[in-house]
C-alpha cells in the first residue's frame, strides 16, 4: 500500500440512516462536496463518499455510507452497518412520521451494528422549513437524551450545522477511541474500527481546497 | 496506453496481434481516456476480429486474462460463428467510422468540465439535451423493419433484427410486439390494444382513485417521494402531468404485484417505455427531453400511459425475484457476477478483492435499476432494444451485460489503487457521452460471455487441463 494515501490518523466508518426523503444524500453531498440538489435521485442500495477533518491536530478520515430509506432495502443496507462506529439517524423536521420511525431505525441499528460503543446522533434535517415544522426541537432533544443519543438540527439546503454535525460525531468517536487507547491496550479496543477494511482513502472533492496529491 | 487502445473489447492482454482480438491498427482510432470513445460499432469489432479463425495450427486459443485457461477451439469457433451470423444478418454498415469520429469530436467542445464532474478526472460533461443520430436509425435498417412489420412478422425474425438496435420510427410498435403486449396477428391488434387500454383505465378508476388501505398508503407515499426526483436533469419529468402518469402506472403495477410491491428504482424502469411511446406522438422525436406533454391530446396521453404500464408489466415479469423480500434475485446475480469475473478476468477480480471492494457495493444498483442509473437515457433505450429482443432470457442476459460493463472499465479500475478510488469510480462511471455504439459493443461482449458460459458452464476450465 502506498504511504501517500495513508495520510490519516484515524479512519471512522459512519452510516447515514433514516426514512426515505429526509435528506440523507444531501447531507452527505453537502458535507463531502458542498453540493445540494433540490431533487436528487433516490439512493439505490448504498452510496459512498469520504471526507477528512482535523481534530486535536489529528487527521480523521470519515468513510460515510449513505443508505436507501425504503424498507425493502434493509436486508442489503444492514450489511453496511458492520464496522460502523458512528451513525447519523436522520428525520425530517417537517414530517412527523419520519420522526416517529426513529425508534424503528434505532432498533434496526442496535440489531445489526457490531460495534458496542457505536455513537449515534439524531439529526433533524430541513431546519430551513420553519413554517412547516412538525417536530419541536425540545421534543426531539428530550427523546435523544432519554436514548443516549447526541442531537442536532441541520439544513443541507442552507448548510446550517451540516459540518458541525459531522464534526461533532467524529470528535465524539475520536474522544472515545483515544480515551480507550489510554485505558486499554489497542488490541482490546471495541470502538477502533478494526472491522473496517484497512483502506487507503484520499479526499474526494475537497471543499477546503487542500487537495492531496494521489499517485502520479 | 496499450490498455486504452482496445476499450471495446476484453481481448486486451497483449499488444501483439492475436487472432480474434481487434487488431491494433483499428484501435489506433480509439480516443484516449476521458474523451468520447470513437466508433466502436459491432461492425468495426467484427471486421477487426475477422482473422480470428484463419489459423489452423492452434488447437487452443488463449482467453483474456487467463493465460492458462484453455477453451476448445471447436466450441469457441462455433460460438463465435453464431455471434457473427446473428449480427451479420441483422446489422449493416450504416456510416463510415470516420463520420462517427467527427460527430463525437463535434460533441467534445461541449464537454468543458464543471466542478461537479471534475470529481472523476476525465469525466466528460453531461450531454443531456444532445441526442446524436443513433446508428440503428439508418435508412436501410428502417426499410428492413418496415418490410418485416408489413405482414405478421415471425417473432424470431423480429428479435434477430431488433437485437442490434431498433430505428426510432418503429421502436414503439416493435417494443409492443417484443414484450408480448401486442399480438403478432395483425387482425387481432386493434381489438387487443383497445381492450387492454380500457382495462388499465378501469384499474386506475377502481384502485387509484379510491380509499387506500395502510399498505397501499405506504406504497403511494413512497411513489410520491420518488417520482418527483427522478431524472432531475430532464425537464420532461419535472412536469406535473408526467409525474401523475408515472404515479398511476407505478401504483397500479405495485398493487398487482403484492409479493414485491413498489421498490425504489422501478420508477426508473418505466422511463424508457414512456419515452418510446411518447416519441410516437412527437414530430421531432429527438426533442422529447423538453417536450410539453400538455400539447398532446388526452387520448394520446392515455395511450402512452396504458401502453407503458402493460409493457413494464410484461418486462418485469422475468425479473420479479429482484424485488421481492430480501431481493434474492439480485443477491444471487451479484454472486454470479463475481463468479463470472473471477473466471474471465482473474487479475481484475483480484484487484477488486485486494482493495476490499465487494461486488454488492457497486453491482446492486446496476442490477436493481438495469443500468438505468449508469447510462444516459438514450443508451438505456438502445440497451432495451436488445433486452426486449432477448425475450424471456433477458433476466440472464442482464448478468452478462453487467459483466461486460465492468470489464469495459478494467483499465481505469486497474489504475485506482485504493478502496475509495475504486468505489467512487464504480459508482460514478463516466458514460455521459456514450452513444449507441458503446451499447452495441457492450451487448456484443455480453453475448460472447453468454455463449461461453450460459449453456456450457464447464467448458471453460480454470486449469490448463484438456478441454
Amino acid at each position: 500500500m502506498s504511504t501517500k494515501d495513508d495520510e490519516y490518523d484515524y479512519l471512522f466508518k459512519v452510516v447515514l440512516i433514516g426514512d426515505s426523503g429526509v435528506g440523507k444524500s444531501n447531507l452527505l453531498s453537502r458535507f463531502t462536496r458542498n453540493e445540494f440538489n433540490l431533487e436528487s435521485k433516490s439512493t439505490i442500495g448504498v452510496e459512498f463518499a469520504t471526507r477528512s477533518i482535523q481534530v486535536d491536530g489529528k487527521t480523521i478520515k470519515a468513510q460515510i455510507w449513505d443508505t436507501a430509506g425504503q424498507e425493502r432495502y434493509r436486508a442489503i443496507t444492514a450489511a453496511y452497518y458492520r464496522g460502523a462506529v458512528g451513525a447519523l439517524l436522520v428525520y425530517d423536521i417537517a414530517k412527523h412520521l419520519t420522526y416517529e420511525n426513529v425508534e424503528r431505525w434505532l432498533r434496526e441499528l442496535r440489531d445489526h451494528a457490531d460495534q458496542v460503543n457505536i455513537v449515534i446522533m439524531l439529526v433533524g434535517n430541513k431546519s430551513d422549513l420553519r413554517h412547516l415544522r412538525a417536530v419541536t426541537t425540545e421534543e426531539a432533544k428530550a427523546f435523544a437524551e432519554r436514548n443516549g443519543l447526541s442531537f442536532i438540527e441541520t439544513s443541507a439546503l442552507d448548510s446550517t450545522n451540516v459540518d458541525l454535525a459531522f464534526q461533532n460525531i467524529l470528535t465524539e468517536i475520536y474522544r472515545i477511541v483515544s480515551q480507550k487507547q489510554i485505558r486499554d491496550p489497542p488490541e482490546g479496543d471495541t470502538i477502533r474500527p478494526q472491522n473496517v477494511e484497512p483502506i487507503d482513502v484520499k479526499p474526494t472533492m475537497n471543499t477546503d481546497g487542500v487537495r492531496k496529491q494521489c499517485c502520479q | 496506453m496499450d490498455g486504452e487502445n482496445d476499450k471495446s473489447s476484453f481481448w486486451k492482454k497483449n499488444v501483439k496481434t492475436v487472432p480474434g482480438r481487434p487488431s491494433p491498427k483499428r484501435d489506433g482510432k480509439t480516443s484516449s481516456k476521458g474523451k468520447t470513445p470513437t466508433s466502436t460499432s459491432f461492425q468495426d469489432f467484427q471486421a477487426s476480429v475477422s482473422d480470428a479463425w484463419d489459423m489452423d495450427d492452434d488447437e487452443f486459443c488463449v482467453i483474456s486474462g487467463l493465460e492458462n485457461t484453455k477453451i476448445s477451439k471447436r466450441v469457441s469457433q462455433s460460438a463465435a460463428i453464431n455471434v457473427l451470423n446473428t449480427h451479420r444478418c441483422t446489422t449493416e454498415v450504416e456510416s463510415p467510422p470516420e463520420e462517427q469520429v467527427t460527430t463525437d469530436k463535434q460533441l467534445l467542445p461541449n464537454c468543458d468540465n464543471s466542478a461537479k464532474v471534475n470529481r472523476i478526472p476525465g469525466r466528460p460533461k453531461q450531454l443531456h439535451c444532445l441526442n446524436p443520430p443513433q446508428e440503428e436509425d439508418s435508412e436501410s435498417k428502417l426499410e428492413r423493419f418496415l418490410t418485416l412489420l408489413e405482414n405478421p412478422p415471425s417473432l424470431q425474425e423480429l428479435c434477430k433484427l431488433s437485437w442490434s438496435g431498433i430505428p426510432v420510427k418503429v421502436r414503439g410498435i416493435t417494443w409492443r410486439l417484443l414484450s408480448g403486449y401486442l399480438p403478432i396477428n395483425i387482425e387481432r391488434r386493434d381489438g387487443v390494444l383497445e381492450r387492454k387500454r380500457k382495462d388499465y383505465w378501469t384499474l386506475v378508476e377502481k384502485y387509484y382513485y379510491t380509499e387506500h388501505d395502510e399498505t397501499n398508503r405506504d406504497i403511494q407515499h413512497q411513489i410520491n417521494i420518488d417520482v418527483p426526483r427522478m431524472n432531475p436533469s430532464i425537464p420532461l419529468f419535472q412536469q406535473k402531468t408526467v409525474q401523475l402518469m408515472f404515479e398511476r402506472i407505478l401504483f397500479i403495477w405495485s398493487i398487482r404485484h403484492p409479493a414485491s410491491g413498489y421498490v425504489q428504482g422501478i420508477n426508473d424502469l418505466v422511463t424508457p417505455f414512456y419515452v418510446v411511446f411518447l416519441q410516437e406522438f412527437i414530430p421531432d422525436s429527438s426533442s422529447f427531453e423538453t417536450f410539453n406533454v400538455t400539447e398532446l391530446t388526452e387520448d394520446q396521453r392515455k395511450i402512452i400511459e396504458a401502453d407503458s404500464f402493460w409493457c413494464l408489466s410484461k418486462f418485469l415479469d422475468g425479473i420479479q425475484d429482484n424485488y421481492v423480500f430480501a431481493q434474492i434475485g439480485i443477491q444471487k446475480k451479484v454472486l454470479q457476477l463475481e463468479e463470472l469475473i473471477k473466471r474471465v478476468d482473474e487479475p481484475l477480480h483480484r484487484h477488486l478483492k485486494q482493495h476490499n471492494v465487494c461486488y454488492l457495493q457497486f453491482s446492486f444498483r446496476w442490477l436493481n435499476n438495469l443500468l438505468t442509473r449508469e447510462l444516459p437515457l438514450r443508451c438505456t433505450i438502445r440497451l432495451w432494444d436488445t433486452y426486449l429482443a432477448e425475450n424471456d432470457s433477458f433476466a440472464t442476459f442482464q448478468l452478462y451485460v453487467c459483466a461486460a460493463f465492468l470489464l469495459y472499465w478494467k483499465e481505469d479500475l486497474l489504475q485506482e489503487h485504493d478502496f475509495q478510488g475504486l468505489l467512487l469510480l464504480l459508482q460514478n462511471l463516466p458514460t455521459q457521452s456514450w452513444t449507441s455504439s458503446q451499447v452495441s459493443v457492450l451487448v456484443a461482449e455480453a453475448y460472447k460471455l453468454k455463449v461461453m458460459f450460459a449453456d456450457a458452464p464447464n467448458h471453460l476450465q480454470s486449469n490448463s487441463g484438456d478441454s
